[in-house]
């Protein structure tokens, strides 16, 4: 007999369980994904809070933000307390108490003290780095974006942006030593009063002499502006591009010149997507290590770069500590204890926090820009 | 497009009329600095051979004076010597394997009893010092300070038994025991605790009585090792001879060098009395033709005498074969063997044909250039700044990175492409708000917080994990070294997810919606649409996005600088799988550690430049091949 029941299938679909099977095992491992970033960031902040945030006003640690890296010596005084000082203070407390004994005395190099000179390093190897990619880089990017037409000469170009930005940052290490580190100090040896090379500024006494090559602060930011040219160049031209091409057919229809178009039709309304996307390329520079391990950075320097200097270009040509390499000495260079956690622990939750606001920066100012910007 | 002003010819400046002009200036200088990337590029492939190809003729001159000397002669011999002491030790580990394997309950209790009293002894220690080498414990006097110190001592013990280690094969009773004994302990005890003592016994009375039905193996191994000495004490004597001679010959050179810098430096002089000068010089720093004829005629008065110690030794290694065990209990153990018996052929037929070598070798035969390149490109060492002879062989090293690299790869592919295709296909917006930017983020750490997450935090855990006993099965569990292949891969399989994620979830986007529209239309559910319609047509941009990933994995410095062990070896494959948890040295991880270290323009130094090179080369081709496979599917 005819049941029209039988035409209704019971049960879950045909292939049902298979779907939520593949399903369920995508999800697994994207939130996998997740909780493994979560946890990465769960421990450094636990093991990294001490460090920096304290219970009382203004409740962050400004000693190790402000102080400059030193030794710390751990010891136990006759009486079995423990001290942990850093250099500066356990020479104090030697002379405040002569003749005492001490016991258990171990020392960690670059675990005292804080990180400001790192910090400072950083800022000035990222801040140097950026002008100068981002000059030359918007300069490309106009070139490629408003006048090049299809040619050879571009063709090679294209081909250079694709490979520069695939070359490893140990090779750019490698390159910045052997051009800005021992090429170009030979080239710019000749004595100031001779070479072609000065520009005198107008200040007296000050000459902006392109000298001072070697292991420095300005072969760092040299290096790491050709790594992140091809960045800065690829995301300038997309957001010069995104000008609508009327603004530009208005103005030349104006009588404007090409320059003029640029300077005032283009330029200003990419400009703010010029910048949100160079933050993107400042989160990579401050990053590296790689590129600065032998062109800029050094293990320890008592000083801050700008100390004991007469002339001020002579930050140029200092070293300097960045906090990218002082994280890497830390973890490779001294042997972990309780004593060096602070340093360690507290040096990457810092160095995590900046990059963290750098590019939660550039993730808010992007969507930001594309609700306004529509044309 | 140049600016219309240009076209109107007479009037205007006269720059204008030349074919100059203000907007034309403007437009060479925006050129100028597109053409700086060109520049960049150029400057980075001459400066990296500029530093790099000096490499080939200096190994060359290296590879000389090592055949010159006569180092490759001892070479020939040491290297059947250490052929041999391998096989000894994989037949010495066979047979540690066999017994441990056999008292394996009383080597983990007799191992964690002692775990836990070492910590005990670690946490204590320093207060315990304190009394110990505490002036006022000798004479007696200042009870005061003492009892301070004793109270902290008592303090600290408290909190050390607090934090003891698991002991999962001791009973709890046991476990009570040994506390209550470590509770009671006197502070001056320097023996160790009745338990301790009493299960290391028990250790050593099970590893006797397991020895014993071995006693024939471990003669047979015995017999093995005393074939190997007379080779051994030959190759010690000849070292010495031939590591004089090369003294000699590299100081000559360094001599020869001298003269040619004074000269060039002659001819550049431009005071005639200075130039004199040097040229005198230069003729004090003439070298003496080095005397290599003599300890050679020496050396080669040894060949007979070497070429029948490795007679002896050929019949002495063919004796021992029948006599070894055919099987053994324990699993390892088994391997061990096995591979030893498996190597047995292959050195027999070495040592045989070492007399013929040996016989055949002359010290004047020319080293040419392709014999540097073929010995860095094959070379199965990297050896430097060692007494002997400087090796620079890619294979090791080129083998680390490669390892590394599949590691990550076999992680990060499944993971990237496994997320990618559920966030574009089957989670809602609001999932998507939540995972995309947090797998981007992943991208924004820099690799040195990685690296440094990595030796702090995960390869101690890896290695906890590993020596758990449900996961013995587990080739190469327990590992021995913290740092490791696999830790260095996980921790790069972390950096290229995010990378494979995004390129390959921009591969989906890119699918036109008519491919799903026209799927569903036809009654396919989601997931036949994603796997048979969407992921085909987006094979190729996922392919791209594996291959730039490999190639951010392969050029990644830093997590593996800190995290891959750093032993310049090539992983030993006869552990199997184990192979992927023994440490490693990679491309870029040597560059880093060695670059700041070695003389600039030394040999060594533009190895590491040639390493670059290579480097370079690797990771363009492999983006190469992305880009090539991107645009032919556009095409």
């Amino acid at each position: 007999m005819f049941n029209p029941e039988n035409l209704i299938r019971k049960g879950p679909p045909k292939g049902y369980f298979k779907d939520v099977l593949v399903r369920g095992l995508l999800g697994g491992i994207t939130y996998l994904m997740v909780l493994i970033a979560v946890l990465l960031f769960a421990k450094i902040i636990v093991d990294g809070a001490p460090a920096i945030f304290t219970s009382k006003f203004p409740f962050v640690d400004v000693e190790f933000l402000t102080a400059k890296n030193e030794t710390l010596h751990v010891f136990d005084d006759a009486k079995g307390t423990r001290h942990q000082l850093p250099a500066s203070k356990y020479s104090e407390y030697l002379n405040a108490h002569p003749g005492q004994e001490i016991y258990n005395e171990q020392t960690f190099s670059y675990s005292g003290g804080g990180i400001a000179g790192p910090i400072v390093g950083t800022a000035l190897l990222t801040c140097g780095s950026i002008i100068l990619a981002l000059f030359f880089g918007v300069c490309a990017a106009i070139y490629l974006a408003e006048y090049a037409k299809q040619s050879p000469f571009i063709h090679a170009v294209q081909l250079a942006i694709l490979n520069l930005a695939g070359i490893p940052s140990i090779v750019f290490g490698l390159f910045g030593f052997s051009v800005f580190v021992l090429a170009a100090p030979v080239i710019t040896a000749s004595p100031i009063d001779r070479s072609l090379l000065v520009l005198p500024l107008l200040i007296e006494g000050w000459a902006l002499s392109f000298q001072g090559w070697n292991s420095s602060l300005m072969a760092g930011c040299a290096t790491l502006a050709c790594m992140i040219l091809p960045v800065v160049i690829t995301a300038s031209e997309e957001s010069l591009r995104a000008v609508p091409q009327g603004f530009r057919d208005a103005s030349l229809a104006m009588g404007g010149t090409r320059w003029q178009t640029i300077r005032k039709c283009v330029l200003p309304f990419s400009l703010p997507g010029i910048l949100t996307s160079s933050l993107l390329a400042i989160t990579r520079v401050a990053g590296e290590t790689a590129p600065i391990m032998f062109t800029a950075a050094v293990a320890a320097k008592d000083d801050l770069p700008w100390e004991g200097l007469t002339n001020p270009f002579g930050v140029l040509s200092s070293q300097v500590q960045a906090l990218p390499y002082h994280i890497y000495t830390l973890a490779a260079r001294i042997p972990s204890s309780e004593y060096t956690q602070r340093a360690q622990f507290g040096s990457v939750l810092v160095f995590l926090i900046l990059v963290a606001v750098l590019s939660f920066g550039s993730m808010i100012l992007r969507a930001k820009m594309r609700k306004k910007l529509k044309w | 497009m140049v600016s219309p002003n240009s076209s109107s010819e007479s009037s205007g400046h006269r720059f204008q009329r030349r074919g100059f002009s203000f907007e034309r200036a403007i437009r060479f200088f925006f050129a100028s600095n597109a053409g700086l990337t060109i520049f960049i590029l150029l400057l980075i492939i001459v400066f990296l051979l500029r530093e790099g190809l000096g490499f080939f003729p200096g190994y060359r001159r290296e590879l000389e004076v090592y055949r010159i000397a006569g180092l490759e002669f001892v070479d020939i011999s040491r290297e059947n010597l250490s052929a041999h002491e391998q096989v000894t030790s994989l037949l010495n580990r066979a047979y540690q394997a066999e017994i441990n394997g056999k008292c394996l309950a009383e080597l983990q209790r007799s191992q964690e009893a002692a775990a836990l009293y070492n910590s005990f002894s670690d946490q204590v220690g320093p207060t315990r010092d304190l009394i110990l080498n505490n002036p006022a414990a000798m004479t007696g006097g200042d009870g005061g300070m003492l009892a301070v110190l004793r109270a902290n001592y008592e303090a600290q013990r408290a909190k050390a038994l607090t934090k003891l280690p698991t002991t999962p094969h001791l009973s709890e009773a046991e476990r009570e025991e040994l506390i209550n004994s470590l509770r009671n302990r006197p502070a001056e005890a320097t023996d160790e605790p009745p338990l301790v003592a009493n299960l290391n016994a028990a250790f050593v009375a099970a590893r006797q009585t397991h020895s014993d039905p071995l006693q024939k193996f471990r003669e047979t191994i015995d017999n093995f090792e005393t074939a190997g000495m007379d080779l051994g004490s030959i190759v010690m004597e000849m070292t010495e001879s031939v590591t004089a001679t090369k003294e000699i010959l590299q100081s000559a050179d360094i001599l020869e060098k001298d003269r040619k810098t004074l000269l060039a430096a002659a001819t550049n002089a431009k005071d005639p009395v200075e130039r004199e000068k040097l040229i005198a010089d230069a003729k004090a720093s003439l070298a003496d033709k080095p005397d290599v004829e003599g300890p050679m005629a020496m050396l080669m008065e040894k060949k007979p005498d070497c070429v029948k110690v490795h007679e002896q030794l050929v019949g002495a290694v063919g004796e021992v074969f029948p006599s070894l065990p055919d099987t053994l209990t324990q699993a390892n153990a088994l391997r061990y063997l096995n591979t030893a018996k498996s190597a047995w052929p292959v050195l027999i037929e070495d040592l045989k044909a070492t007399p013929g070598k040996i016989n055949s070798w002359t010290h004047t035969d020319p080293v040419p250039l392709s014999a540097a390149f073929i010995s860095f490109l094959t070379g199965k060492s990297w050896v430097t700044g060692g007494e002997w002879q400087d090796f620079y062989g890619l294979i090791p090293l080129a083998v680390g990175s490669l390892m590394i690299a599949i590691v990550a790869l076999t992680i990060a592919i499944p993971v990237g492409i496994g997320a990618a295709i559920y966030v574009n296909q089957f989670a809602a917006p609001r999932e998507q708000a939540l995972v995309k930017p947090v797998i981007e983020f992943i991208q924004a750490i820099p690799s040195v917080v990685l690296g440094f997450l990595g030796i702090m935090v995960f390869g101690t855990i890896l290695r906890e994990i590993s020596t758990l006993d449900s996961l013995n099965w587990i080739p190469g569990f327990p590992i021995d070294e913290r740092l490791n292949i696999f830790t260095a891969g996980c921790l790069l399989a972390l950096m290229s997810v995010p990378t494979i994620f995004s390129l390959a979830e921009d591969a989906l986007n890119n699918v036109p919606a008519a491919y799903a529209e026209a799927s569903e239309a036809l009654g396919a559910s989601r997931l036949q649409t994603a796997f048979r319609v969407m992921v085909p047509a987006a094979f190729s941009g996922i392919l791209a996005a594996v291959l730039l990933g490999l190639g951010r994995v392969i050029g990644e410095t830093m997590v593996v600088l800190l995290v891959a062990g750093n032993r310049i070896k090539i992983p030993d494959f006869s552990e199997g799988i184990g192979a992927f948890f023994q440490p490693s040295h990679t491309l870029t991880g040597i560059i880093a550690q060695e670059l700041g270290e070695v003389p600039l323009g030394s040999v060594h130094y533009r190895a590491l430049f040639v390493i670059g090179i290579t480097l370079f080369i690797t990771v363009l081709g492999i983006n190469a091949t992305a880009h090539h496979v991107l645009t032919r599917s556009k095409k």
